[in-house]
């Protein structure tokens, strides 16, 4: 069963098609992964699925019911949770602070109940505390918990941005460009963590430059190209399919090809 | 952190954890702020002192109110004069013209502020940089102008007299003791309420706003809302202080909430360093100080008003309070660094 549909998704900025006519699925308990070259409309895919955009025509159906017009908070509500291509962590805040914000959809405590310290407000501060020490664990963090984000090696800002992610116990978990930055020994480990994930039940989406690691992981890929869709299928059909060739490598010459 | 928490993480490093059990630990520094209060409220017997004290604390609680806007969700309001007016007005105009008790005026004060900080925080607060605080400015301008042209129901740019003192049953609060304990009080509950928002869910989802407003996004937090609830709640600081205010000098003028004051209040939090809660009592402090000490510079009192404000952002941007801890923090040399570590290390 699909957890996520994308049906004719276009959206341009001024003159640029950015995405044209764009369908496919993404099925539960998948890795799929998304390549194209650069400004093949990945990131604004991203930027569409999770409602920072507004498509201009199309829709994404997920679980059954559509997102269109919904903001993108509601969006993180239903299960759906994004990581950026440029880091973005809370800088001014510790690591454990960074995962806490991900548990804000799946926690309730305002300002009345901060105030009035209530139990059920402590307890659920405590809860949210354990759930995301877990997920530093989880992801492949050692040290300080406490420590600034800010001071983290670039590599486990990486995994922290994807910690916090899990934090809001997405369904479905965007990752955009994960591995960019990283050198081998961390895109390797990278690789595992996000087997480690589908195996906890999420699917994961996976837009990514590196080839080998989301051959490697990925149980499904979507090309696209241009702002179109060039190709889908598995990593091995993807690998040996002539467009998607012609898409990374450049066309071989008319008379050549002749 | 900053502020309390950075103070208890301060002691747990220096090792004094071991002798504070942890449930004093956090509200150790509330006892002492209790004490020093009333330790001054004990001590200080002229006139003069305890109602430059008193009006202190009332500038505090606009920029406790005001900090939690600025310093941690990071909007600029230029407006905040107007709150601490629609307090102060509409307590006089409840206790003086309708009769009610004061106490009433305070929930008038708080339901007019609040209502309208609502109304006008709605469309500009999806307003960011400059032009939240041209929205923020036009508004303040707007309710001053309100002050000083509906004379039937503030007396209008002369003044509002008769504003009755505070009573609680047969005691009023006439001694200028009991009015700075009233207000100082007021300081610490307002205190107390920023620092357990500032160390809730709520408090991560403000500062998670600042550091990043498309992350903040992206993990589910209705940014909108969220600033919407904290320009209500900084208007709400500021007209309770409002209320304070008129029932202190029974007497208030539109002159008190024009822009220039809003501007004080915005550089009273700037200048005791944004996102600490002892930065607000110290900007405030400093910023009700001055005017009077300025006095003996006579005509150059702006000058050097303009002055202290440039060398305080030229080498302390962050703010006094983070500046002189830093400052201490380096005369106490590299020793302390590296004790830090090594205690974060034992951690895991």
């Amino acid at each position: 069963m699909a957890i996520l549909s994308v049906e004719s998704l276009s959206k341009s900025f001024g003159g640029v098609q950015a995405l044209q006519d764009v369908t496919f699925c993404v099925e539960t308990g998948h890795i799929c992964g998304l390549i194209g070259p650069n400004g093949a409309g990945k990131t604004t895919l991203f930027n569409l699925i999770t409602g920072f955009y507004a498509p201009d025509s199309g829709a994404v159906h997920y679980r059954g019911r559509t997102l269109q017009g919904l903001p993108s908070h509601r969006i993180v509500g239903l299960g759906i949770t994004r990581t950026f291509q440029n880091v973005e962590l809370f800088s001014s805040m510790s690591v454990l602070g960074n995962v806490m914000v991900g548990r804000h959809v799946r926690t309730r405590c305002g300002f009345f109940r901060a105030i009035l310290k209530t139990r059920g407000a402590r307890a659920e501060e405590a809860e949210t505390r354990n759930a995301a020490l877990e997920l530093i664990r989880f992801a492949g963090l050692k040290g300080d918990p406490e420590a600034p984000a800010a001071d983290l090696p670039f590599g486990w800002q990486r995994l922290l941005e994807i910690a916090r992610a899990l934090a809001s116990e997405p369904s479905l978990l965007l990752l955009d460009e994960p591995a960019a930055g990283l050198n081998a020994v961390e895109t390797a480990a990278l690789g595992d963590l996000i087997t480690k994930i589908r195996d906890r039940g999420v699917t994961v989406l996976l837009v990514e430059h590196d080839m080998s690691l989301t051959m490697r992981v990925s149980d499904r890929v979507v090309v696209l190209d241009q702002g179109r869709l060039l190709a889908q299928g598995a990593p091995r059909e993807i690998q040996s399919d002539p467009e998607v060739m012609a898409a990374y490598l450049g066309r071989p010459k008319e008379a050549g090809n002749a | 952190m900053s502020g309390l928490g950075g103070l208890s993480v301060r002691f747990r490093q220096s090792g004094f954890s071991v002798k504070i059990p942890s449930f004093l630990g956090p509200s150790l520094p509330y006892l002492l702020f209790a004490g020093a209060i009333a330790l001054v409220g004990l001590w200080v017997e002229n006139f003069y002192y305890l109602q430059v004290l008193t009006f202190i604390g009332i500038n505090t609680l606009v920029a406790l109110g005001l900090n939690m806007l600025m310093g941690y969700a990071g909007q600029i309001s230029l407006g905040h004069a107007a709150f601490f007016g629609i307090g102060a007005y509409s307590t006089a105009i409840l206790t003086v013209h309708y009769g009610f008790s004061p106490w009433i005026g305070l929930a008038g004060a708080i339901s007019i502020a609040g209502l309208v900080a609502l109304v006008v925080g709605l469309p500009t607060l999806k307003l960011s940089g400059y032009y939240l605080g041209m929205g923020t400015l036009g508004f303040g301008m707007i309710v001053h102008i309100l002050f000083r042209e509906w004379t039937s129901m503030t007396g209008g740019a002369s003044g509002f007299v008769g504003i009755p003192p505070l009573s609680v049953g047969n005691y009023t609060f006439y001694s200028p003791t009991a009015y700075f304990s009233l207000v100082w009080g007021t300081v610490l509950i307002g205190v107390i309420i920023c620092r357990r928002i500032i160390d809730s869910r709520i408090g991560r989802a403000l500062r998670s706003v600042h550091d990043s407003e498309a992350a903040a996004r992206a993990m589910g937090i209705d940014t909108h809302m969220l600033k919407l609830q904290v320009f209500v709640l900084s208007a709400l600081f500021a007209s309770v202080a409002g209320f304070l205010y008129a029932h202190f000098v029974t007497f208030i003028s539109p002159g008190t909430f024009d822009f220039l004051t809003s501007v004080r209040m915005v550089t009273m939090v700037v200048i005791g360093g944004m996102a600490s809660i002892w930065g607000a009592l110290l900007g405030a402090a400093l910023l009700t100080l001055l005017p009077d000490w300025l006095h003996t510079f006579s005509e150059f009192e702006m000058v050097v008003y303009g002055l202290i404000l440039m060398v305080v952002m030229i080498l302390l941007p962050q703010g006094l309070t983070r500046g002189i801890l830093d400052l201490w923090e380096k005369s106490k040399g590299e020793d302390i660094d590296i004790k830090g570590e090594s205690d974060g290390d034992s951690f895991r």
